[in-house]
């Protein structure tokens, strides 16, 4: 059928056993995800694209490719992991599974950047979990063990540590959830990086150390604990609020005129979309940002590892929400709202970035008759 | 481990200077993720792959592969089922995915012009921001280029209706195998001066000339549009409805059909509420003014039952009737799921022979024990029989291509085609003798030589 210099059928290939081999075989290589991923929206090469990297997975699994090969190495670190191909995949290839498979290959024991190695550290050390207990004491006050019934909220590693004032915001507006101190990291980290075995194992951990439903306010631990523990069990800040409000919580409306940039891992992971939008166009003048559900490029580690591709990724996002005159960004993941507001301060914008719990604590409070820093709309 | 025979040095050079040193990849891992296109089990790699920007950069190119007599496949976004794509020889291939702006639009005259890699659906999207159509639609418009559908002449769901790609090309750009340039065509409809390159360039798989800039005609968009399903006992009665429709006078926009295996695959898959018992169902659709879609949509249901069609639903608002094509649109990602290898072919027969072609699909698959389940364009009598097999079952790819063997051979004697919209590429070049005779293969090989005397774009397919 074929010319004599065609590849050889995989079966007479002898596999490395990287990669789920089941999961490496679904894709049909039909090239749909090329105009969903970013990195070859950009580069316009096929090494760039879901489709290319999974040949060069194929490529790996079969010992066509040496494991320290520079294309290998140079993508495995160039995807953002966002995985905007597996809502337009037909067929359904588990592609977030995949690239962690890559990255425990590629990236084990001391392969993996200094950076990541040192994150993953941090998040076991006891500097961090004193700042869970600071912030945990926020909360409803939980005796003893945490129970089944009660909502738990996670209290992410990048939160905790830039970001406490967004703790303090969901513990106002979810009054009812408390925060035990004992609580380590998800795993989310480790396994986008290389470490999935441990990763899952942390998120065991955590799903013991918070029965019940837990809460969260980061895309990547929400999808990384609905993929261990069960999507039943985890419960992002915006579908809380939508239920609430749905159960009878009012929300005021706010003065203010906002955009929303999407979490990849709640849009493409979990199918969280319609949610928070519908409440921001409760409690505000809301508009779409065209290139919403496409990645703003912090993507866990990767405003380390690739800092030139990540900043052009955000710069082009914050020209596009300046252009819709607003006065708030929001996002609804730390990550996000750490690469918005380097992004603003940089180009010297006077935007605000939000996550959009900020917002709807805002918006349970009663009014003040200040508008805050916003501008009023009519 | 594949051998890869390495560019010289100074050639590597040359493209270099031509595209731009980063625009030449010679690495290879990135060499690998060129090898193959949508077609399971063929692959070569390239010995280099280089992404210009403009049809100057592409004559630079040729001139440089011209000269060292070195091979170039042209490719779009590598979505080709037939292996069109493969670059046999370890030749050098050219990506036209850095080149897809759409040049111009032009309401008054109804045509767009694009380079090559403009993907049809940005083609599609600027003629409807200014209310035309581009109509042919192939089931991978999102991602494949403007360009690549005028060399394999790609079709699609309208095609009974609207014809196929060769009917909205009205002139192209193309850089020839020694660097020249040429344009063929224009922008008028009427245009008798000389051969009509432009037409045997349409479908030449890249094997002619390299295509750098299209221009295609529009038409008006429908300002209605309405959809219909029904569920036979076998995919013979719904062949016979069909037959019944046409031959009414009716051009439906829609016609399509799945047999009972694709249903079943469709209903795991999608969850529809779809008759899993039914044999086939049929699809029918048009587009136009509401009156005369209403009529024909009636007049259609009419012809549907009266052939024994069962269960029938008409849409009755865009919800709806998105909701009933996408019975047909999943159908090959449903099937993908059944085998992690899937080959998808397109013969097409007469219509009055189709359901014919369709039982010799059947009693094909069973005599060579392969999973085959087929849906496809009942309008134009255009067939998509899938083989759905493990990964790596040499066995079962070989038996495979037994079936596919009778396939062929039953569509040429039917009066048929091996291919009615995906090209011969690598995976049918074998048949392709059959259907023509050796006079037309030999006349294909003399118009090859009189384009590219040296053999070096896309060796080794069409007339090569």
């Amino acid at each position: 059928m074929s010319g004599s210099d065609t590849h050889a059928l995989r079966s007479d290939l002898a596999l490395r056993g990287i990669f789920d081999a089941a999961k490496l075989d679904t894709c049909i290589s039909c090239g749909y995800c090329l105009p969903a991923c970013p990195t070859y929206q950009d580069t316009r090469v096929e090494a760039s694209s879901p489709r290319g990297r999974i040949n060069l997975m194929r490529a790996l699994e079969a010992g066509q490719l040496e494991e320290n090969d520079p294309t290998l190495q140079h993508q495995v670190s160039l995807c953002l992991g966002c995985r905007a191909c597996e809502p337009v995949c037909p067929a359904g290839v588990p592609y977030g599974d995949l690239l962690e498979q890559w990255r425990d290959h590629q990236w084990r024991g001391g392969r993996a950047p200094r950076i990541v190695r040192l994150l993953m550290r941090l998040t076991g050390l006891p500097g961090p979990l004193l700042s869970v207990q600071r912030v945990a004491r926020r909360y409803r006050r939980t005796k003893g063990v945490a129970d089944a019934q009660t909502t738990h909220y996670l209290l992410g590693c990048v939160e905790r540590g830039l970001f406490p004032e967004l703790s303090h915001a969901v513990a106002e507006a979810f009054p009812d959830t408390d925060s035990p101190a004992a609580q380590g990291c998800c795993g989310a980290l480790h396994a986008h990086n290389g470490r999935s075995a441990w990763g899952a194992r942390l998120a065991k951990r955590l799903g013991d150390q918070l029965p019940g439903t837990i809460l969260t306010s980061s895309g990547g631990c929400a999808a990384h604990l609905a993929q261990h523990l069960g999507r039943d069990r985890v419960v992002e800040v915006s579908e809380a609020a939508e239920k609430a409000t749905a159960g009878g919580t009012t929300l005021r409306r706010l003065p203010l005129r906002t955009t929303l940039q999407d979490s990849c891992h709640l849009r493409n992971g979990l199918g969280v979309i319609e949610e928070p939008r519908t409440l921001l166009s409760r409690i505000s003048d809301y508009v779409e940002l065209p290139s919403a559900g496409t990645c703003c490029g912090a993507a866990g580690t990767y405003s380390f590892l690739e800092p030139v591709e990540s900043r052009q990724l955000i710069e082009a996002k914050i020209a596009e929400a300046l252009q819709l005159d607003v006065d708030v960004i929001v996002v609804n993941n730390p990550g996000c709202l750490r690469q918005y507001r380097l992004a603003v301060k940089q180009a010297r914008a006077s935007v605000r970035v939000e996550h959009i719990a900020v917002l709807l604590a805002e918006a349970g409070r009663p009014s003040t008759g200040t508008a805050g820093p916003g501008r009023s709309r009519t | 481990m594949t051998v890869t025979p390495a560019l010289a040095v100074d050639v590597r050079a040359l493209l270099g200077e031509a595209v731009g040193e980063p625009h030449v990849l010679t690495a290879p891992g990135e060499l690998i993720t060129y090898a193959r296109d949508a077609t399971a089990t063929l692959g070569v790699t390239p010995s280099a792959v280089v992404l210009p920007t403009s049809t100057e950069e592409v004559q630079s190119v040729l001139r440089i592969a011209h000269q060292h007599r070195l091979p170039v496949v042209p490719r779009g976004a590598g979505t080709s089922l037939a292996g069109g794509t493969v670059p046999l020889g370890h030749a050098i291939v050219l990506s036209m995915a850095r080149m897809r702006a759409i040049l111009e639009v032009s309401p008054r005259e109804m045509l767009i012009r694009a380079e090559a890699g403009a993907t049809t659906q940005s083609v599609i999207q600027a003629a409807a921001d200014v209310d035309l159509l581009y109509p042919p639609d192939p089931g991978s418009r999102s991602v494949c280029t403007i360009g690549g559908n005028v060399a394999t002449c790609a079709g699609g769901l309208r095609g009974l209706k609207y014809g196929v790609t060769r009917n909205y090309v009205l002139g192209l750009t193309a850089v020839l195998a020694d660097g020249s340039r040429i344009t063929t065509g224009g922008r008028l409809w009427k245009d008798v001066a000389g051969y009509d390159l432009t037409r045997l360039l349409t479908g030449s798989e890249g094997t002619l000339a390299v295509i750098t800039e299209v221009t295609v005609a529009l038409r008006p968009a429908p300002s209605f549009e309405a959809v219909g399903l029904a569920f036979f006992d076998s995919l013979a009665h719904a062949a016979a409805a069909v037959d019944a429709i046409v031959g009414s006078g009716i051009l439906p926009s829609t016609l399509e059909f799945l047999d009972g295996q694709c249903i079943n695959a469709v209903e795991d898959f999608a969850g529809l509420g779809l008759d899993r018992s039914a044999g086939a169902l049929l699809l029918f659709g048009d587009d136009g003014e509401p009156d005369t879609v209403r009529a024909s949509m009636a007049a259609m249901a009419d012809h549907a039952v009266a052939g024994g069609g069962k269960g029938l639903r008409i849409a009755k608002d865009p919800a709806g009737l998105e909701e009933l094509l996408h019975a047909r649109r999943c159908s090959l990602p449903a099937l993908s799921r059944l085998g992690a290898v899937t080959i998808l072919e397109d013969v097409t027969v007469p219509r009055p022979a189709m359901a014919q072609m369709v039982r010799l699909i059947e009693e094909a698959a069973a005599r060579h024990d392969v999973l085959i389940a087929t849906f496809g364009h009942a309008g134009d009598g255009n067939l998509h029989p899938t083989a759905c097999l493990p990964a790596g079952d040499a066995a079962a790819l070989r038996r495979a291509h037994h079936a596919f063997d009778d396939i062929f051979t039953a569509a040429i004697a039917l009066g048929g085609t091996i291919t009615g919209e995906h090209g011969v590429g690598l995976a049918k070049l074998p048949y392709l003798a059959s259907q023509l005779g050796a006079t037309q293969m030999d006349l294909l090989r003399r118009v090859k030589h009189a384009f590219d005397p040296h053999g070096i774009l896309n060796p080794g397919k069409l007339g090569s």
